[in-house]
């Protein structure tokens, strides 16, 4: 039953996108927005039916759909139930195709009584839909029914909704390692609004392209709604990486996986794209740039989509393999091809004299990190596909890794750091040398005071000294510039940095977003370059030193949770004399239904410096083996993320440009400033 | 306080800052690599065997779990790097060695990326250099 209504929600859903395709592209000659109100407002409907149905199958335990009886149990948590609605191939499509439907919602109702241009771009997001909801519809059918049953799973399943049904006795359950930590169920979705939200910018770049009306305005009107994206995106990145701290038991965060990768990738272009869409919104440079850019964005979402859902890469992430890959990989070519090929005959249009007075100028700045942002982008994505080419050109099998990605990203990270803090301070068309370094001898001498710093108080390694004196540089230079532009007003300090802030939203954003990044930087650089790693042996009821902390090993215990069997130990993390207790950590394994491997769940304890990361490496009775990882400034690592992720916010909410902006003007606040 | 001040306290603090920098990293040696880095090292850059694509250090298995005591075992006897790599290069092939930078393959991996540098800087410097002619026909 449940079968066939949702079946039949998909196929509403899918029809409905269709017409939205058909009646936007008939529409938009007149731009009438009201033609599109049946067509999307069923497809929003029939999208959200689909994903309701699907997580009442699995709440209800409904094991005749076979994505219920291979992804979830009677004895799932309630969160995790509701997370396997999109832990799995079927579901995060499913996932994907109802947030594109909400997106299109959204951008339909913001769009203006007439509206050729917000028209088109509608039928273009409903040409995205009809994809995906082909896709559920055919080879990632989420209401396939239980056809046969092995080992109590479905190992048959037909998309036919009136099949003859076998019920298998109970489900699996998800993936453990799914269903070891809350943030599996935030993560995701953070992420997929992310990915999903840019096929906004990138309808709006289409349809601008399609009626050659290729000036700043589908720039405009889809900045915040790349914000959006772009603030999501980074957001589930993070999350990613604090899951993976969190769970995975080796105290890492990233770890240049192929599917990591996927998600880095577009995450670069669109940061590229978000820098020069203010330079063609300024400037009116970098117009093909912006096209191009926001394609290649669109389409490393479904390269990403791809690699995941394919098998063609082996990762962590992937899931099965299935009919769903190839067609991916058939909707990446016509994404790629089509619009590059749109673009080329619209070259004329698009192309424009440069008008670059200098490269010491904002946009000069600006251009030199969408070249870092970019060129990190390929030499991610060929590292990544590097062992797919040199496997179909010879034959021989080659790996790349962590060791690549990691000295291929520093240096390109650090010259990104030494570009961010010029250019946030750099006034646009020309910067001279004596504004530029008005504005950056205090953050120069900060950094190197800060390096020095370090290095009198004992770091040796040279990569952190390196990303400290370059991050603290451009904090600084973003402090002072800050402090400049408010001590030059009249009113007092609290209220001119509101004001300052207020009438420029857009580049304060940014620049809250640069410090976030800054502190990243940091901690990325201390938690490698100063971690601690020891295994140490303890017996019950004595004590190991590490890194000036002493660990006591008190008792082991057990717990039999419903779905999870949990065994661990209780160690007290103490100040050096082993006399006084900071902490109490409990890292554990845990042995879920369904005859896994045990899953180690490490314990961490923050402190104001340091992270203190427990994982079980072994043991028997009475005594423990303790992986003891210290990890220096790890937290600034989640605190610098989340920064970055609120001055995306921020941006988010910049006012429509009317007057000239202190932060931004090129003569005026240097006449002013020149004397603080 | 006058500009010309400011710049000479800026350079100066700089340049005495950067004095102990350097002089700070020169003179102390780099720490000693204990055990536990060189097997973290080592870990990370040799995949796991069945591990879906995790190097030894990331994967949670067991196996991979037996091959890090391997690795440690190897250490405390005394091997290089190298040739603990090796070993399992030997055993497993050479697409099991995420380190790359000793594969004859590893060359281009290197040299493309540089290439699409270098490209997107000629690129950048044509365009000022347009901009700069087209000022100069237009003024």
């Amino acid at each position: 039953m449940i079968a066939v209504l949702g079946n039949l929600a998909i196929l509403a859903a899918l029809g409905a996108a269709i017409s939205v395709v058909v009646v936007g592209m008939r529409s938009q000659k007149t731009g009438d927005t009201q033609a599109l109100r049946i067509p999307v407002g069923v497809f929003a409907l029939a999208a959200l039916t689909v994903f309701n149905v699907l997580e009442v199958a699995i709440l209800t335990h409904d094991y005749s759909i076979a994505y219920v009886a291979n992804n979830s149990a009677d004895a799932t948590p309630f969160i995790f139930l509701l997370a396997s609605g999109w832990a799995a191939l079927e579901g995060s499509i499913v996932l994907w195709g109802v947030i594109l439907a909400l997106f299109t919602f959204l951008v339909w109702r913001r769009l203006d009584v007439v509206d050729p241009l917000g028209v088109l771009a509608v039928a273009v997001m409903g040409g995205v839909a009809v994809f995906w909801f082909g896709l559920m519809a055919t080879a990632g059918n989420p209401f396939s029914v239980c056809t046969d049953v092995a080992g109590g799973l479905c190992s048959g399943s037909s998309w036919w909704p009136l099949a003859e049904i076998a019920l298998p006795s109970g489900g699996r359950g998800p993936n453990p390692l799914l269903q070891n930590h809350i943030l599996m169920a935030i993560h995701p979705p953070m992420l997929y609004i992310g990915y999903v939200g840019f096929t906004v910018p990138f309808a709006f770049a289409i349809a601008a392209l399609l009626r050659g009306d290729v000036g700043k305005i589908w720039l405009e009107r889809t900045h915040r709604w790349s914000m959006v994206a772009w603030a999501f995106l980074t957001f589930g990145i993070l999350l990613g990486g604090w899951w993976s701290y969190e769970v995975l038991g080796w105290g890492g965060y990233w770890a240049w996986d192929p599917v990591e990768n996927a998600a880095l990738l577009p995450w670069l272009t669109a940061t590229a794209f978000i820098h020069s869409a203010v330079v063609q919104r300024r400037r009116g440079m970098l117009q093909a740039w912006n096209f191009i850019l926001v394609i290649a964005t669109f389409a490393l979402t479904i390269l990403g989509t791809f690699l995941t859902r394919s098998g063609v890469i082996a990762s962590v992430h992937a899931f099965t393999q299935s009919g769903v890959g190839p067609a991916l990989l058939v909707f990446l070519a016509l994404v790629v091809i089509g619009s590059l090929t749109l673009f080329a005959i619209k070259a004329r249009d698009v192309a424009q004299a440069p008008r670059l007075d200098s490269l010491s100028s904002r946009e000069g700045f600006i251009l030199a990190n969408n070249l870092l942002l970019t060129v990190f982008a390929f030499t991610v994505l060929f590292g990544t596909m590097y062992p797919l080419i040199i496997e179909t050109l010879s034959g021989s099998e080659v790996a790349v890794g962590r060791p690549f990605f990691d000295r291929a990203a520093v240096p390109l990270a650090l010259l990104l750091l030494l570009m961010v803090g010029a250019g946030a301070v750099a006034p646009w068309r020309v910067a001279t040398r004596e504004v530029m370094w008005r504005r950056l001898r205090a953050a120069m001498a900060a950094g190197f005071i800060a390096g020095a710093f370090a290095v009198l108080i004992g770091v040796r390694s040279i990569a952190v000294v390196i990303a400290l004196v370059l991050a603290v540089y451009v904090i600084s230079a973003i402090v002072v510039r800050f402090a400049t532009v408010v001590a030059a007003r009249s009113e007092g300090v609290a209220r001119a940095a509101r004001t300052v802030v207020a009438n420029d939203r857009g580049y304060w954003g940014g620049q809250l977003s640069h410090i976030g990044l800054a502190l990243v930087a940091i901690s990325l650089a201390t938690t490698n370059g100063l971690a601690v790693r020891e295994t140490v042996t303890i017996e019950q009821g004595s004590s190991a030193l590490v890194a000036g902390y002493c660990f006591t090993y008190i008792e082991p215990f057990s717990i039999a949770e419903p779905n999870r069997d949990v065994t661990g130990v209780r160690i007290a993390v103490m100040d050096e004399s082993c006399s006084e207790t900071k902490k109490i950590l409990e890292p554990r394994v845990n042995v879920y239904a369904g005859g896994s491997q045990p899953i180690g769940t490490p314990s961490v304890w923050t402190g104001p410096i340091d992270d203190v990361y427990l994982g079980i490496a072994g043991g028997s009775a009475g005594v423990v083996d303790l992986n003891v990882f210290i990890f220096p400034f790890q937290w600034m690592l989640w605190v610098g993320g989340l920064i970055v992720v609120a001055g995306g916010v921020l941006a988010m909410f910049r006012k429509p440009r009317s007057t000239p902006r202190a932060s931004e003007t090129v003569t005026a606040p240097e006449a002013r400033n020149g004397d603080v | 306080m006058s500009e010309h001040v400011r710049s000479i306290i800026a350079i100066a603090l700089s340049a005495a800052a950067l004095v102990v920098i350097v002089v700070g990293l020169a003179a102390s040696d780099q720490p000693p690599v204990n055990a536990e880095e060189r097997v973290a090292a080592l870990s990370a850059s040799i995949k796991c065997p069945f591990c879906n694509g995790e190097s030894l250090a990331e994967s949670g298995s067991g196996v991979a779990a037996d091959y890090r005591q391997l690795i440690a075992e190897r250490v405390a006897a005394g091997y290089t790097d190298e040739e603990i790599r090796q070993e399992f290069a030997d055993n497993f092939g050479d697409s099991f060695i995420l380190d790359t930078s000793t594969s004859s393959w590893a060359l281009a991996l290197w040299i493309i990326p540089m290439v699409a540098m270098a490209a997107g800087v000629a690129v950048v410097v044509s365009m000022r250099r347009a901009a700069k002619e087209s000022e100069e026909v237009t003024t």
